[in-house]
């Protein structure tokens, strides 16, 4: 495997700092307060080298929003956070909003639109940036343990993660995450091209 | 049959809209710039606003109070970036003004609503997009009753079911956090302990049916002299009740057991058994724990029950006071 470049890493870096800004200001929206996101670092993995320890996620519940896209490359792209810090951020939002209930079966679905908002956010962000057209499914939610839900991600995967690094603040609070997109390495390969081309453009 | 197959891969039109038709959630196709090209029948009964009246219509231009902003970001990115966007229930709520049937808009509460916004990538140019409404109220409905099933069971957990009054797991809970309160806050705690006299005689005389009438009356009583909502009625055992009283010191807590002694008596309930008295009475013991004084809960508890014991053998149908530092008794070890 071809680790990244310094140049294709940080062209990375900034293409899902600027869809992070987007989902930073569609959240404001729905917030009604400043919210506050940003790819501090982007990674590469072979997925069997992913474990909790890497991504420090261990002993908790972790939240997946996954949506899987296609175009140029694919690949699933998964948002990854612990549940309970994730949950404390959705009553904040839904208590901000007026007459709102606590409705469980609802805060999924409320998580699924935070991980698509954010999820949204960097695919047009990168489809924009590369010039591409990307297609995506709809979010997925799931939650489970973090032995779980990393050990589902790691069979599924087609070897290779690029992982984002994400921090969040929202209300006072601060939520850490990662962002993980799955890919074959031809896929990652036509990415880079895209990249080195992007790169190029400058 | 073969009216009906599918022709070169496709669904006859008139088919294909009987389906949109039989779909029991709304769905609303929009182009490139936001006209209506489906309007299916769900969507037209719950907004009041026929197909024909619908298509070709901007969708903003069909509702006079327009859309929510939030919406229409969805539905632009959708158009722009061609990703599809989930607009939650729990933070969106009611974005189309859709109601419930029939649909009389000024009486109503819009319907909940699960939103999500798809792209439709046609082979051509043109961007379509799919706009598909769930009702969420039968789900919230649902969650409501399961809401409010977990409530009563988490009441009836701690709960006597013979008396009403609260159980002895509830005591375990409360009196810890009241022990431990008062510790924290320097203020004074008193436990009552109230025995049914010769209880045992009035079951095997009157029958058990009358003995359980017997508790839920004095359980009654005991409650109706109590104003605080923090002083609880606790059924600890077959006839014997606890109270906490929590911040109450030695003067409080007596005039308190006193009240209760008298309520039992007051009751009036004939007791030809009764070695004491014509009528059912009980025993009380208090024991308080003064702030600034070495007490654990265990020799809290012992201390109560040997202002019991001692009620018990002054004769019946009378109140003792005792402080956890005047127990006479060894303290159990146990929990700071």
């Amino acid at each position: 495997m071809n680790p990244l470049s310094e140049l294709q890493l940080d062209a990375l870096t900034e293409i899902f700092n600027i869809g992070a800004g987007r989902a930073a200001s569609s959240l404001s929206e729905i917030v009604g307060d400043e919210v506050k996101l940003s790819v501090p670092c982007v990674q590469l993995y072979q997925s069997t080298e992913i474990n909790a320890d890497i991504l420090s996620l261990n002993s908790s519940r972790l939240g997946a929003v996954k949506q899987s896209f296609n175009g140029p490359f694919h690949a699933d792209a998964m948002l990854l956070f612990t549940e309970d810090r994730a949950l404390e951020i959705v009553h904040d939002i839904m208590n901000s909003q007026v007459g709102v209930e606590d409705v469980a079966e609802f805060e999924q679905e409320a998580m699924c639109e935070l991980g698509n908002i954010i999820l949204n956010a960097c695919l047009s962000s990168m489809a924009d940036m590369l010039d591409v057209t990307l297609n995506s499914s709809l979010p997925v939610y799931s939650v489970g343990t973090a032995e779980v839900v990393l050990r589902q991600i790691v069979s599924e995967s087609p070897s290779l993660m690029l992982v984002l690094h994400i921090d969040l603040n929202i209300e006072k609070r601060h939520l850490q995450g990662y962002l993980v997109f799955l890919l074959s390495s031809s896929s990652l390969q036509k990415l880079l091209a895209h990249i080195d081309r992007f790169i190029a453009g400058i | 049959m073969n009216s009906i197959t599918a022709k070169n891969g496709f669904i006859p039109e008139r088919i294909a809209d009987r389906i949109w038709d039989s779909i029991k959630s709304g769905l609303i196709l929009v182009d490139g710039e936001g006209k209506i090209m489906l309007w299916n029948d769900w969507i037209a009964q719950h907004s009041g606003i026929p197909a024909e009246f619908a298509l070709n219509h901007f969708l903003g231009s069909l509702f006079p109070e327009g859309l929510t902003a939030s919406f229409k970001v969805a539905l632009k990115n959708v158009l722009q970036y061609k990703l599809p966007i989930v607009l939650s229930n729990a933070l969106h709520r009611s974005p189309l003004p859709l109601y419930p049937l029939p649909v009389t808009q000024h009486m109503q509460e819009r319907l909940q609503q699960s939103i999500v916004i798809t792209p439709i990538v046609t082979g051509e140019e043109k961007h379509l997009c799919l706009i598909q409404i769930t009702d969420a109220t039968l789900s919230i409905n649902r969650e409501r009753v399961l809401k409010s099933h977990s409530e009563r069971l988490s009441q009836e957990a701690i709960t006597d079911a013979l008396t009403g009054a609260y159980n002895r797991r509830f005591f375990g809970e409360r009196f810890t956090a009241e022990f431990g309160r008062a510790q924290r806050q320097n203020i004074p705690l008193s436990l009552i302990m109230l025995d049914v006299d010769y209880f045992k005689y009035y079951n095997d005389s009157y029958g058990h049916p009358a003995g359980d009438k017997v508790l839920i009356s004095v359980a009654r009583a005991l409650k109706s002299q109590l104003n605080r909502p923090t002083d609880v009625v606790v059924r600890y055992g077959g006839e014997e009740f606890a109270v906490i009283l929590p911040d109450s010191g030695s003067e409080g807590s007596q005039i308190v057991a006193e009240r209760l002694r008298a309520a039992v008596s007051n009751l009036n309930i004939p007791h030809r058994e009764s070695k004491i008295a014509d009528r059912v009475t009980a025993s009380v013991g208090i024991a308080t724990c003064q702030p600034d004084t070495d007490c654990n809960m265990a020799c809290f508890l012992e201390t109560a029950d040997t202002a019991l014991y001692s009620a018990k053998h002054g004769g019946r149908n009378c109140v003792r006071h005792l402080l956890t530092s005047d127990c006479g008794r060894p303290c159990p070890p146990g929990t700071p």
